[in-house]
């Protein structure tokens, strides 16, 4: 079922089309990547999503309504975005008293998102004073002191270090696992790929695909083998229907063939194998490849 | 709404800049007080000595200051959540803008009355020190006294809902800082000096006369020392300073309210 529909969404600034007849549908209980170069629309998207920005036309409803008519609407929607700051002259936790007042959440609440989001030691200190990444987990933690069923993430990523991107991951996928709807933005793709379901692909204001990740790098997964009969192995596998090439003396690599019927076509012929690896999709060729086409290709929507 | 109203009064009293005013309200209520019992009597300066009951009235109601900065709190408490990108979160929280607004009002409404109050008894208390200190009997009944400090309470309180308005309608904080200042101090003077008819109309004024202040004898205030007209009636002002307050957030809720929160 879908809890996030938005259907023919369009935002027209003073001679500019910022979003461009978006229509795409989130399912209960997924991770969705929303992807786009900086400028593609995302954010405006987001925020027609959440009742605050007006669309030109089109609509964006959660649960079947639009967000202006949601009862209690933090307890459904908890939503990060990029400026959701707090009052600089205010500590972390005092914000979040706020926001878990206004949303009618417990107050304990207030310090177990403060650990979710690992600012414990800083929930005192006042929010002038935290850095980018500091800031990101502090919206997060604005994001879930309700207990909302739905998270709505614009470029959560944004300012924080390695260290951080992985700890973003691990709360995502525990978020998920959680039951929870995910829409992150994003305008790398390779961020969030390790955690959605499927993406939303938008550039220059319109819809470029609405796609499992599965099907967007579908077909060009390469496995390479490191063997002493690489010409044997190629061969074999040819004949079953797999592409393969020996690209040297050692090593040749498959398309069309899992690691599973590589690995019993060489234990079949007694060819030793020393090592498989699976060469990943570029993520950023294909997220590339689509965001410079969708210029000259027609969109479908 | 009740949740509503006690959350703003929760971030008005996580801001330091309430109590920021708060001090300053004090210090300029003490300050300028001083000054009025000072001169009172002294020739030239048109202040009645505190031993009469005129010049008591005027050195107990220096009370117009707390009531600008009040209605300073209030433009804040409205638009100091665009300066700081905090309205995201308000919006997210409250959709129906017209709720916050209204919520915003209340809260910042309570907090202003506190302002005439402590002005109001800083003003009335200084008088008394003076009084005391020259020996002179009290020329005002105890009722008027508390008369004033009561009506500095009002008109706080109507001009923090006013400046709520104001902050409402202009989503620039330092605009309707310096705007609230200047049309007070400078713009009410000069329409006050010019048409003493139209002096007890303007809402600053009026909020000076709820007070007790003389009209055209608040101290520092609007057109100070110039006579004619008399004051507008205790409600007449009351009602007047709440219809433009009312009236500007009915503006503000058709227009800047709806614009897009980016």
């Amino acid at each position: 079922m879908a809890v996030i529909e938005v259907d023919g969404l369009t935002k027209r600034f003073a001679g500019l089309t910022a979003v461009d007849h978006v229509t795409f549908t989130v399912e209960r209980g997924r991770v969705v990547g929303f992807l786009g170069p900086n400028g593609a629309g995302k954010t405006t998207t987001l925020r027609m999503l959440l009742g605050l920005v007006t669309p030109t036309s089109g609509t964006a409803t959660i649960n079947g309504r639009r967000y202006t008519d949601l009862v209690d609407p933090l307890h459904v929607v908890g939503a990060a975005l990029e400026s959701s700051l707090a009052y600089p002259g205010r500590s972390a936790r005092n914000h979040l008293r706020i926001a878990a007042f206004v949303g009618g959440a417990a107050p304990e609440r207030v310090d177990e998102v403060l650990d979710v989001v690992d600012l414990t030691e800083a929930a005192d200190r006042r929010v002038g004073q935290f850095s980018l990444g500091m800031r990101q987990r502090l919206a997060l933690a604005t994001a879930l002191v309700c207990d909302p069923e739905i998270l709505v993430l614009d470029e959560p990523a944004n300012g924080l270090d390695p260290e951080g991107v992985h700890w973003l991951r691990t709360l995502l996928r525990r978020l998920a696992g959680e039951g929870r709807t995910v829409l992150v933005s994003s305008h790398i793709l390779a961020e969030v790929a390790q955690t959605v379901d499927s993406v939303v692909i938008l550039d220059r204001g319109r819809l470029v695909t609405e796609s499992t990740l599965a099907d967007l790098t579908g077909g060009t997964h390469a496995v390479r083998v490191r063997t002493p009969r690489a010409a044997d192995l190629a061969d074999l596998l040819t004949v079953q229907g797999a592409s393969a090439t020996v690209i040297a003396t050692d090593r040749v690599e498959i398309t069309g063939a899992t690691t599973e019927q590589i690995g019993t076509v060489a234990a079949e012929h007694a060819i030793p194998i020393f090592e498989t690896t699976t060469e990943a999709p570029d993520l950023e060729d294909i997220f590339l490849r689509l965001t410079a086409n969708a210029e000259r290709t027609e969109v479908t929507s | 709404m009740t949740r509503l109203i006690r959350t703003e009064l929760l971030k008005l009293t996580t801001m330091r800049l309430t109590y920021g005013l708060a001090a300053v309200a004090v210090a300029l209520t003490a300050l300028f007080s001083l000054l009025e019992n000072n001169r009172a009597g002294a020739s030239g300066t048109g202040v009645a000595p505190i031993s009469t009951a005129d010049g008591l009235r005027t050195v107990t109601t220096v009370t117009g200051f707390a009531m600008l900065l009040a209605a300073v709190l209030g433009s804040i408490v409205a638009n100091g959540e665009f300066r700081h990108s905090t309205a995201t979160l308000t919006y997210l929280a409250t959709p129906r803008r017209a709720r916050v607004l209204t919520a915003k009002a209340v809260a910042a409404i309570s907090v202003g009355s506190l302002f005439g109050l402590v002005a109001g008894i800083v003003s009335t208390g200084v008088g008394l020190v003076f009084v005391a200190a020259h020996g002179d009997r009290v020329a005002l009944s105890a009722g008027s006294l508390i008369g004033h400090v009561a009506g500095a309470v009002v008109g706080a309180a109507l001009l923090a809902g006013l400046g709520v308005a104001l902050g409402s309608l202009v989503r620039s904080q330092l605009a309707t800082v310096i705007g609230i200042f200047v049309w007070a101090i400078i713009i009410e003077s000069v329409i006050g000096g010019l048409y003493t008819s139209v002096r007890p109309y303007l809402p600053y004024t009026a909020a000076t006369t709820l007070a007790g202040a003389k009209l055209g004898g608040a101290a520092f205030g609007p057109a100070h020392g110039l006579k004619g007209g008399g004051p507008l009636s205790f409600a007449a002002a009351a009602l007047l300073i709440a219809a433009i307050g009312v009236a500007i957030a009915l503006v503000a809720d058709h227009t800047t309210m709806r614009r897009d929160i980016t």
